[in-house]
């Protein structure tokens, strides 16, 4: 195979791959929200709903595409396109094995989190190219959650890379294969909790979804969107969601170590991803939406002095043991 | 014409396509978002340059700032003055000449000492070696900027504040 074949078909494997998960994740949460309610979820189309996701993003290609009078035509067109390329950039450096994955920089957490964090642009241009009062109010509240949880995110994802002493993600993975950073004695499993708190945050999930609230802002900035648009936008959304459970995966559980043979690595990569992302799900289908000053009390009073004293005491940690790992 | 090349003309035409077109639009909202695309090119730039660390930089740190831009420019101050503000451009040949000027005195400055047309060899771990030098060489300046920002964070909280 010629060199530059590989730059050209791995990230378009990539993109279907993680399209197709998306279209599952779905699914995935949907059940798993319905046996918490005691209810069976999707069951009609196909054996268990399997075909469920399928028929509805059929569905969504056949929707007319209405787009407002008012509108402001060239932003809300192109904020779905926006807001969906970072969150599929930042699959680009999460290695899914050793040496499987599209560039594994030197800078690969930093990417990831300098690129998820441009996802507030798109999401900002389609709450007000839509000239909507309710579109711009959650955009409004999502740049104050923004501004208010990247802070608390960088630090409790920065824990685990001063821990590996590197911010390239295989060797963060490769920094754990005897010892997981969840399993690290009071640092870890405090970053973990700071890193879920701040992922469910900056996915704009229950309890913290404030820019969707469904009963005061209907559907928040998407309101206006419908089709293929909103389907954009739905994709971006859950793939940003999937994209932060393989880091919290790779950051904390290990990446790819298991039992079993080499070739497994990856399914266990993907299994560790699925049990953080079930965990943001159970969080989400468990609390009831809290205020907007709540939420930012509780980033700016709490979350962010509490992950700062803890990214200081790993440092310290680090150099009294002299040396990064465990 | 290399890859190289190609990416840098290609940048090239983005980024002053897009800073031209802040200052010529009309919408301020529009001129924020073509703010954004250029800052976004200006981290391109520095991944050309193989300065990942500040390529990433650039964008966490615009990211946010570019929305903080737009709530303040826009929809803040159309509270305050209850109109919305569109672009002007007036004094745009004073603005012309003193732009001339500064092009001129950059062309001339790099002109009398033409830069390197090879590039020098890459340490293997820039991101290890800015965080050294911030810390041991460039600490004073380091800490001086720590006091800049906590200036500018207490005189935020000093105009932010309600009138008793």
């Amino acid at each position: 195979m010629p060199e530059w074949v590989t730059p050209l078909v791995a990230p378009f494997i990539l993109l279907n791959a993680v399209i197709g998960l998306v279209t599952y994740v779905t699914l995935l949460e949907r059940k798993f929200a319905a046996r918490m309610q005691s209810r069976i979820g999707p069951y009609r189309v196909g054996p268990h709903g399997l075909l469920q996701p399928i028929a509805d993003a059929i569905k969504l290609m056949m929707k007319e595409d209405v787009v407002p009078t008012a509108a402001d035509r060239p932003v809300y067109n192109l904020a779905p396109v926006v807001f969906l390329i970072p969150c599929m950039l930042i699959f680009a450096t999460i290695p899914f094995a050793p040496g499987l994955g599209v560039a594994d920089l030197n800078i690969g957490v930093l990417f990831f989190l300098a690129v998820s964090a441009m996802e507030i642009v798109g999401l900002f241009m389609a709450g007000w190219g839509s000239n909507n009062k309710y579109a711009l109010l959650s955009a409004m509240r999502a740049v104050n959650q923004v501004i208010s949880y990247d802070l608390p995110f960088i630090f409790a994802a920065l824990t685990p890379v001063l821990l590996a002493g590197s911010l390239r993600m295989s060797d963060i993975a490769a920094a754990q294969q005897g010892l997981w950073f969840i399993f690290y004695p009071v640092i870890g499993q405090l970053a973990f909790i700071a890193f879920i708190v701040a992922t469910v945050a900056s996915e704009n999930r229950a309890p913290f979804d404030i820019l969707e609230a469904e009963s005061e802002l209907v559907a928040g900035f998407r309101v206006e969107y419908s089709g293929m648009k909103f389907a954009i936008i739905q994709l971006g959304e859950y793939a940003h969601v999937i994209g932060a459970s393989f880091l919290g995966a790779l950051l904390f559980l290990g990446a790819w170590a298991g039992p079993g043979p080499e070739w497994a690595g990856p399914i266990w990569f993907l299994i560790k991803a699925m049990l953080v992302f079930l965990l943001i799900t159970w969080v989400r289908w468990s609390f009831v939406r809290i205020r907007v000053d709540q939420i930012l009390a509780l980033s700016w009073k709490a979350l962010m002095p509490a992950t700062l004293v803890l990214l200081i005491a790993t440092a310290v940690v680090v150099v009294w043991r002299g040396h990064a790992g465990v | 014409m290399t890859g190289e090349a190609l990416a840098f003309w290609g940048l090239a035409v983005i980024l002053v396509g897009s800073a031209l077109a802040v200052v010529l639009t009309k919408n301020l909202f529009h001129a924020v978002l073509w703010l954004a695309l250029a800052l976004t090119g200006t981290a391109g730039v520095f991944l050309l340059l193989d300065a990942e660390f500040l390529a990433a930089v650039q964008l966490l740190l615009y990211a946010g700032g570019i929305v903080t831009i737009v709530v303040f420019a826009i929809v803040v101050t159309e509270r305050l003055v209850g109109e919305r503000i569109s672009q002007t451009s007036r004094r745009i040949a004073a603005g012309a000449i003193v732009a001339a000027g500064i092009l001129a005195a950059v062309v001339s400055a790099v002109m009398e000492r033409p830069l390197a047309l090879e590039r020098p060899p890459m340490e293997s771990d820039l991101t290890q070696i800015i965080g050294e030098t911030v810390m041991t060489r460039f600490v004073l300046p380091f800490e001086l900027l720590a006091v800049l920002m906590l200036a500018g964070l207490m005189g935020a909280i000093y105009f932010a504040r309600p009138d008793d």
